[in-house]
């Protein structure tokens, strides 16, 4: 072996190392750094859905105990059986239970058809927003829904249908299109408030919107309200 | 003749092999240190072909080389001064002319009225 082979092997040795190691660092460094700071947000916003998740999860078995109790307390004494009743027609109400019945289904999507057609024009006219599933919601109160959940978020007293960026907040759950309304309550009335209102406007507006009546004998299920109620400033005045 | 090339593909292997990865921050520092010893290998392989092969001289060149270009390029971002272009630019330099050395050494050997031989 001459004497240059080794020295040199050992510098190709170390050369190589560094060549790779800088290759795998380039790879993972291949989106720029604004991509990088939108990854630690969206592993920032992942982590918080995460935690949300986690605390209702404890909340439903807290509510689950809560049941427990109430029920081993409940053997045998009529009196609290009628409480029960009440409690359970109050949790009926709070939209704590999951619930099923007639109904009406909504389905509502961005117009990329109508974007794709004119790629030129503003984008914000070819996507649903908070407004339009809003003014759906209020319509279908309006229509005496007895119970209303977007994409299995149940709407109840505290939620909010709202736009934080490009997607739409309900319950501080993130919801992207397609948005599936589902309301329960006299199907004919529903569709009568709804074909003369926001649905009427987007449909003429090219959406591709489109709904199904359900009846009793294939209700219409809407799950429970899984997130808090949170009572720190209000008092019963007596 | 095999054996450093072998090293290259071994050390790559290890280096894809191992799961340390470098800070992003550091990156940028990292590719002047690989542009130098890259330039050392280039460097070594002409002295060979020139015989004024020495291996003290190429492996403390190696290191002190790596390391320093790295350092000054740390330097230069905390002054504000971009020294990491300058040492992009000599490394660069150097490694296109040991290139070039090399080819002509090279063709000098396999042509035999190739005219443009180095002196030596």
């Amino acid at each position: 072996m001459r004497k240059w082979v080794l020295p040199i092997t050992i510098v190709c040795i170390i050369s190589g190392l560094l060549l790779s190691l800088q290759f795998k660092a380039q790879a993972s460094l291949s989106s720029n750094p604004i991509g990088q700071r939108n990854k630690a947000l969206v592993e920032l916003i992942q982590n918080l859905e995460q935690e949300i998740v986690k605390y209702q999860n404890e909340l439903t078995s807290l509510r689950e105990e809560l049941e427990n109790i109430e029920n081993n307390k409940a053997s045998g004494q009529e009196d609290i059986q009628k409480l029960q009743q009440k409690v359970q027609k109050a949790k009926l109400k709070a939209g704590l239970l999951s619930v099923k019945g007639r109904g009406i289904k909504i389905i509502l999507d961005d117009n990329k058809a109508g974007l794709n057609a004119n790629p030129n024009d503003d984008p914000n006219r070819y996507i649903i927003h908070y407004e339009n599933i809003l003014n759906i919601i209020t319509e279908l109160k309006l229509g005496r829904a007895e119970a209303i959940s977007i994409n299995g978020q149940r709407i109840v007293t505290p939620s909010e249908i709202r736009c934080v960026g490009n997607v739409i907040l309900v319950n501080t759950t993130r919801l992207a299109p397609p948005f599936e309304i589902s309301a329960i309550g006299n199907p004919d009335f529903l569709e009568e408030v709804l074909i003369s209102g926001e649905y009427d406007l987007l449909k003429g507006a090219g959406f591709p919107v489109s709904y199904t009546k359900y009846t009793k004998e294939n209700p219409l299920e809407i799950p429970a309200y899984t997130g808090t109620f949170q009572f720190n400033y209000v008092k019963i005045n007596e | 003749m095999w054996l450093p090339l072998l090293g290259l593909l071994f050390g790559a292997i290890i280096g894809s092999a191992i799961s340390f990865q470098i800070p992003l921050i550091y990156a940028k520092y990292m590719s002047v240190a690989v542009l130098a010893s890259l330039d050392s290998v280039f460097g070594g392989v002409k002295s060979v072909l020139e015989e004024t092969f020495d291996g003290t001289i190429l492996l403390t060149g190696f290191f002190t080389n790596t390391l320093l270009a790295a350092l000054l390029a740390y330097l230069g971002d905390r002054l504000g001064v971009d020294l990491y272009l300058a040492a992009v630019f000599a490394f660069g330099v150097r490694l296109f002319q040991n290139l070039a050395t090399i080819r002509h050494y090279l063709l000098c050997r396999s042509l035999k009225n190739y005219k443009g031989c180095p002196r030596k």
